[in-house]
This record gives C-alpha cells, sequence and structure tokens, in this order.
C-alpha cells in the first residue's frame, strides 16, 4: 500500500461567499429560476425534437444502443436541469434499460419503444396530474427491472 | 439538509468555469450562476477547450457534466487533479450526472470531483452545492490511484485491524504497558500542579 500524501486547501471561494455584500440564498435561487425560466421554451422543444429523433430510431431499428442511449441521456441531461423530474425518470429507466441490454449484449426493440412514446406521453402532459404520470414511470422501470443489471 | 434561505452569499468575484458539450444545457447552467450573481463565466463545450481556460485563468470554481464525447467529466477532473498548473490542480469541482452506466461507476467514484449533483436538480441544490463546497474543509489526498478531496467526511480512523494510511492515524492495537502503573500521588500532580518556586 503506497503512502498517501494530505494536503491541506484553502478555496478562495470560502473567502468570496463570506464577503460582505452579495445576496440571501433565497434571493439568489429565485434569480436563477427566473434567468432558467427564460430558457424553459427553447428546452421543451428541443426535447420534443430529441423523442423525434428516438421515435424515429424506433421505427427504423437501424440505430446503435449506443446511439439511443446517448439521444436518452441527452434529454436526461436538458430536462434535469429544468427538473422536469418524471421525464428525467422515464429517460434514465430507458438509458437504464439500453445499459443492461449492452451488458447482455442484446437489442430488444419493443421495450425501448415503449419508453420511448411514455417519454413522449409525459412531455406532451409535463406538469398535469403528476399521480398518472408517476405511474407511467413506475411501468417502465418494471419493464427495465425484467433485465437484471 | 435544506440551505437556510435567509443565509447570505457572496460570487460577485467568483470565477467559474461551466463545462458542457450541449450548447442548450451549458445556457442553461450559464443563466442559473447569472442568477446567483455569478459575473465571471467561462463556458466551454469540451474537455480541450476548458483545459486551456484551466491553464491560462485563475478560477474559484469548475461545474462540469459528467458525460461528454471525448473527454468526459471524469477525465477532465483526472487531468484537473494530476497535470493541471499547481495554481488550478485543487480547484473545486462539482460534477452533474444524468445517467450512471455501469462502466462509469467505478470512475466516477475516483474522479477526485467535491461534490455529485444527479440530475434532475434546481437551482436551489446547486446553490446548496456550491455552498458546501465553500465549506468543504476535507483534506486532499494524493495517492497513486487516487487525487481529490478524501473521501471520507469525517475521520473515524482506519477500520479495525488495518493499518492506517494517514501520518496521524493511530494504532488500533493497545499492547501491554511498558511502564509502571502511576500512583496516586503523580496522579495528583497531573490534576493539580502545584505551584513551584524557581
Amino acid at each position: 500500500m503506497s503512502e498517501a500524501e494530505f494536503v491541506k486547501v484553502k478555496y478562495r471561494l470560502t473567502e468570496q461567499v463570506a464577503q460582505p455584500g452579495g445576496m440571501t440564498a433565497g434571493l439568489a435561487s429565485e434569480r436563477a429560476q427566473r434567468e432558467l425560466a427564460a430558457h424553459a421554451g427553447d428546452a421543451m422543444k428541443s426535447l420534443g425534437n430529441m423523442i423525434g429523433r428516438l421515435e424515429v430510431m424506433c421505427r427504423d431499428k437501424t440505430a446503435s444502443l449506443d446511439q439511443v442511449y446517448e439521444e436518452s441521456s441527452t434529454i436526461l441531461d436538458i430536462a434535469g436541469l429544468f427538473d422536469k423530474r418524471v421525464l428525467c425518470d422515464a429517460c434514465y429507466s430507458l438509458c437504464e434499460l439500453v445499459d443492461r441490454q449492452r451488458t447482455h449484449n442484446k437489442q430488444e426493440w419493443t421495450s425501448i419503444t415503449v419508453h420511448v412514446n411514455a417519454a413522449r406521453l409525459l412531455w406532451t402532459r409535463d406538469g398535469q396530474d403528476p399521480e398518472t404520470l408517476k405511474s407511467v414511470v413506475d411501468g417502465l422501470w418494471a419493464i427495465t427491472d425484467r433485465l437484471n443489471p | 439538509m435544506a440551505l437556510d434561505p435567509k443565509i447570505r452569499i457572496n460570487l460577485d468575484r467568483s470565477r467559474v468555469l461551466l463545462i458542457d458539450d450541449n450548447p442548450q444545457a451549458l445556457e442553461a447552467l450559464h443563466a442559473m450562476f447569472r442568477g446567483f450573481g455569478v459575473r465571471k463565466q467561462f463556458k466551454c463545450g469540451s474537455g480541450a477547450e476548458a483545459m486551456h481556460v484551466v491553464k491560462t485563468q485563475e478560477l474559484d470554481l469548475i461545474v462540469i457534466d459528467s458525460s461528454m464525447p471525448d473527454m468526459d467529466g471524469y477525465d477532465f477532473v483526472r487531468w484537473l487533479r494530476r497535470d493541471a498548473p499547481d495554481i488550478s490542480k485543487f480547484t473545486p469541482v462539482i460534477m452533474l450526472t444524468g445517467h450512471a452506466a455501469r462502466s462509469m461507476v467505478e470512475k466516477s467514484r475516483d474522479s477526485g470531483a467535491n461534490f455529485v449533483v444527479s440530475k434532475p436538480f434546481t437551482p436551489e441544490i446547486l446553490l446548496q452545492r456550491v455552498f458546501w463546497v465553500a465549506k468543504d474543509e476535507r483534506q486532499m489526498v494524493v495517492a497513486q490511484g487516487y487525487v481529490g478531496p478524501d473521501r471520507r467526511f469525517k475521520n473515524m480512523g482506519p477500520p479495525l485491524g488495518v493499518k492506517g494510511r494517514r501520518r496521524d492515524d493511530l494504532s488500533t492495537h493497545v499492547g501491554a504497558a511498558t511502564a509502571p502503573n502511576l500512583d496516586q500521588s503523580d496522579i495528583d500532580m497531573l490534576m493539580k500542579p502545584a505551584k513551584v518556586q524557581l
């Protein structure tokens, strides 16, 4: 076992946050939320386009699992920044499904298509009836969990 | 533990580097940090671009997305902690993650980022992590297989029966006494030091 060296580091950030002035955490969060809201419309449009690309992949069935994973992961990334929780959960399930299919060396389009259709539904119904949307996501996880990690 | 909304935080002078290959995600991050009051932000769409910024700018915080083509977030932090100029080596890093593929789990654990924020998150969560980073008192560990903040938040000492790797780790083995027990007067002397005439 090699000897580990421990270094005490003093971050400039530590001094900066404590400087007089600035704003309260509550105000900073509110401001950030407002700034972010200005980008939400474009983001939702892009998410729709990305789901569209996944739909084409499911129709043509020629894309590789890596391509499906990449697209789904990008949706998760964008939706995640805008706190689109259910869409994120659906895409997380799709990423996990594809990752498990990669591990098992099998590509099964039916379960991928169910995920993509659900993602379209969740995107269309963003913010409506959270209980029903959650049950859709639970269903997706039931499909993903049929394949062992 | 939620961040107290009344707590004051000043990021006016902080220089923050944001790295994400997706331009939309990068803009969203930029918007959030603008809301937090950060005036100086560097935006990079790739690890290579970010490496250049690290080499030429003094930074106070780096926020990076874990999944990127070519050089992903984990590889970037690994480079930062090992090969970046000394002044930037230990710059605090917040890693943003979406889905963690099985092949990435170990890489993520060993990356050397200060905190990992999993998506989805709100600006409040991100601000909380920035605050945590500012209050992070963990030492940096420099070892052959890992460079980054100590992954143990609380130093409980080495596991039983394992020789510690820290210089100040104490042995868990209690050996036989090497000197006779103190008698009561010695103990009293320790508890009540007497005034000495010099």
